[in-house]
């Protein structure tokens, strides 16, 4: 019984330490993420999620997916709160990224067009954004 | 005379008032409200998607 115990709480804390090793390296690539936003070579999209505007190493790929992983259960989490289609809520959620957090030389997409660079003025949204804010 | 005007002016409104015709168009009017819908919901959630930006910066790099 007391080996049983032990066992699992060994269980635990190599869970725990695998779990803080997982993360810091993840947190660390954010940075290289903002990185590439600063950069151009990754951007926002009106669809609500994160896209790939030019040329990136495989690690600020792979937290690019991992991003967008989350974003997307934070999105569905939301939809079932509001009785709406996770689609609604990631392109409303798009309508505010394109609207208030691309800086003028960073890249955003809308809808399947291409890549576009942000200029000094506000960036003309999809007509559904009409009133947002 | 007075009267007379008065048939006249009586025969030219009716005549006048004949010719205004009302035509259905040949194609059906379509109007797409899917658009609108859609539009409402995303407009109602700008608020919730603002908050979940703000509550979940590591989502969201700037």
């Amino acid at each position: 019984m007391t080996r049983m115990i032990a066992m699992i709480a060994a269980g635990a804390v190599v869970a725990l330490a695998t779990g803080l090793a997982m993360n810091m390296p993840a947190r660390a690539q954010s940075g290289a993420v903002a990185s590439a936003i600063t950069a151009g070579t990754v951007g926002e999209q009106a669809d609500g999620y994160l896209g790939i505007a030019g040329s990136v190493s495989a690690d600020v790929r792979a937290e690019v997916e991992s991003i967008n992983i989350k974003r997307r259960a934070a999105y569905t989490d939301l939809a079932g709160k509001r009785g709406v289609t996770v689609q609604d809520v990631a392109a409303a959620t798009g309508c505010q990224t394109l609207s208030s957090r691309v800086k003028p030389g960073q890249a955003y997409r809308i809808g399947g067009g291409a890549w576009q660079t942000k200029g000094a003025g506000a960036i003309a949204l999809p007509s559904y954004c009409a009133t947002a804010n | 005379m007075k009267k007379a005007t008065i048939i006249t002016a009586s025969i030219a409104s009716l005549a006048l008032g004949g010719c205004i015709q009302v035509k259905a168009p040949d194609k059906p009017i379509e109007i797409n409200l899917n658009v609108k819908i859609q539009q409402e919901v995303v407009v109602k959630l700008q608020r919730d998607a603002q908050d979940l930006i703000q509550n979940n910066p590591e989502l969201f790099p700037q």
